[in-house]
């Protein structure tokens, strides 16, 4: 079966390269790196172009501990909540959609299905292979921002590299009801418009949890924050990700837990939020992502007794 | 029959509760045998094929595929299939469709070099190897299937329309290659349209009509029940025009067409042509046609009454 398998998974990998999109976001990828290249730190200055602009930054010297910290925060922060939150998701989506439409074609699949090998096997091995996509585009993405801050900013956080299989793991959320829709309705189009929407459900409760918790009159209301607080505990935890991202990266360093971004606030507020991160943080992730794969592996299970159990 | 390669017995097919595709199909196929299986749009043709390379479920089946039960993916392994519009991913080369596939197929990788670059030339696609499968025309698809379904060695090959896109020297390449297979000694199930290739390659054909069988055998049995004779005459009948209608031949022209094999039952009408003092020029007897046994099972009437229709 090793043969069978590692056709389906070269496969996927061939498909992936395959996508326009695949270069688009790799482009992108490159971009960015290049950009972050252009950028270095010295006490109270941000330089750009190799010294060419010097941009004052009171207060802030990367070559503390305090300041990697912030850096590395909004590193993660740019990785998990920007590039794949919004704009590389929204591409990776659209580009692996038609994956298993595609396959499902009529004349496409009757020849695969004419081969020796368990249509749950098949089914299995085309979705990590279509994963591949994303390995390849987290691990390009990851590995050259790791080595453009290690090298350029004396930043060197091993763990940050742990953002690779966990960018996977965030997208697979999504992509596994991109391929329940492509199954069930063999349409690119309802694949894709579906797990955009599966999205924001995953997204806005959390998102909404923040607000609430953020604002005095709203946090008052108890049965509020019971309700937000229940869906967003719902899996999969698509919001847990960075903060087990976070965490991860900073492992093993002295690096701060707190985001940049929170620093500025007022001691009182400064502490309620470090409390909050904490106990997030804290929590554990085995739990997290045990409780989201397990969604995952509901949502795949169910498209894949579909798929093993229709005729073609 | 040989060794039954198929074995098949009572394979019923429903979609829902009102589509009944298959009613009850019975079918033997020996190793080394052309099959072919014929049937309008709708038959059930490809549902069958499909059942026995276990892509549709049946609703029942009983029997063998390569001496294991129906349903089982073991024997697929020594299968090989083109399926009708067939499509192949665009993101694969010529060669990759064919290592790709073969690779499904369980064939070791050293085989799969040797055999994709053999079979390319084999069928006219060696120079086209390296270009993306999404660049091919109809006919070339049609090459690369073929191709693609021979990849394993397969001991029986399923064919849906071979020909179906190639052009005049590119059904005879398939014909010559389908002949080359039986010589190795493999089997070739085929479904087609084109009756007249058929009848020029299979050994045996069944003919298959709302899902189920409605006439099998080799092509001589089929058509030999089929044969008339036709007697051409000098002048007019019209003296004798209600005694040979009323001994079931068929008038056109100077010419009577008799339905069936009963040579005496022609002669007695010869016998009253002549006593009529009608100059008979020639007797012919005719064979029918795979294509006129066609008609004949699809619209369920005598060869004689179909082949009246037609004119």
């Amino acid at each position: 079966m090793g043969t069978q398998l590692w056709a389906i998974l070269r496969d996927g990998f061939r498909e992936s390269l395959d996508r326009k999109m695949f270069w688009v976001v790799a482009t992108m990828t490159l971009l960015i790196a290049a950009v972050m290249a252009c950028i270095s730190f010295e006490p109270d200055k941000i330089v750009l172009l190799f010294g060419m602009w010097r941009i004052p930054a009171e207060g802030f010297d990367a070559t503390t501990e305090m300041g990697k910290s912030q850096v590395l925060s909004v590193m993660i922060q740019f990785v998990m909540s920007t590039l794949l939150g919004w704009i590389g998701m929204m591409l990776m989506i659209i580009a692996t959609a038609d994956f298993y439409p595609s396959m499902m074609e009529r004349g496409a699949i009757d020849v695969v299905l004419s081969k020796p090998i368990p249509r749950w096997v098949l089914f299995l091995f085309k979705y990590l292979g279509s994963l591949a996509f994303v390995l390849l585009q987290a691990t390009l993405f990851v590995g050259l921002t790791f080595l453009v801050m290690g090298l350029r900013w004396n930043i060197w956080a091993p763990g940050y590299l742990m953002a690779i299989p966990l960018m996977v793991l965030l997208f697979s959320y999504i992509y596994c009801i991109s391929v329940y829709v492509g199954v069930m309705t063999r349409s690119t189009v309802a694949a894709i418009l579906i797990s955009i929407c599966a999205w924001a459900a995953y997204v806005v409760p959390p998102a909404a949890l923040e607000v609430v918790e953020s604002e005095p009159s709203l946090r008052a209301n108890q049965a509020l924050v019971r309700a937000i607080g229940f869906a967003a505990a719902i899996p999969p935890k698509t919001a847990d990700i960075d903060y087990i991202a976070s965490r991860w990266a900073k492992a093993g360093t002295s690096l701060d837990l707190m985001p940049q971004q929170q620093m500025t606030l007022p001691p009182e507020e400064m502490e309620r939020l470090r409390e909050r991160e904490r106990s997030k943080i804290a929590a554990n992730p085995a739990y997290s992502i045990g409780s989201s794969l397990l969604f995952e592996a509901l949502v795949v299970g169910l498209a894949m007794w579909r798929f093993c159990r229709r005729d073609f | 029959m040989k060794d039954a390669v198929i074995d098949i017995r009572n394979v019923r097919k429903d979609f829902g509760r009102k589509v009944h595709a298959l009613r009850g199909v019975s079918l033997r196929v020996g190793a080394g045998e052309v099959f072919g299986l014929l049937g309008p749009n709708g038959a059930g043709k490809s549902t069958l094929v499909k059942i026995l390379l276990t892509i549709v479920r049946p609703t029942q089946a009983e029997g063998t595929l390569l001496g294991q039960p129906l349903g089982r993916r073991g024997p697929l392994a020594q299968v090989g299939y083109l399926p009708e519009n067939l499509r192949f991913p665009a993101h694969l080369r010529g060669r990759q469709v064919l290592e790709h596939y073969a690779a499904l197929a369980k064939v070791p990788r050293a085989v799969r070099r040797r055999r994709a670059a053999e079979l390319l030339e084999r069928v006219g696609m060696s120079s086209w190897g390296d270009t993306p499968a999404s660049r091919y025309s109809k006919g070339m698809l049609q090459r690369l299937g073929i191709a693609q379904a021979l990849m394993n060695d397969p001991k029986l090959v399923f064919l849906d329309e071979p020909t179906d896109g190639l052009d005049p020297l590119g059904r005879r390449d398939v014909r010559h290659m389908l002949a080359d297979l039986t010589k190795r000694g493999k089997t070739v199930f085929l479904n087609s349209h084109i009756l007249s290739e058929l009848e020029m390659i299979c050994d045996r054909v069944s003919i298959l009509v709302q899902g189920q069988v409605a006439r099998e055998g080799t092509i001589a049995q089929l058509t030999e029940h089929s044969v008339t004779y036709r007697i051409t005459v000098a002048g007019g009948l019209d003296g004798v025009a209600a005694e040979v209608r009323k001994r079931g031949g068929v008038i056109d022209g100077n010419a009577i067409s008799v339905a069936g094999r009963d040579a005496a039952a022609v002669n007695q009408l010869i016998d009253v042509l002549r006593g009529a003092g009608v100059l008979i020029e020639s007797v012919t007897p005719q064979r029918f046609s795979l294509e006129d046994v066609f008609v004949e099972a699809v619209h369920g009437r005598g060869v004689g009454a179909a082949l009246e229709a037609e004119r």
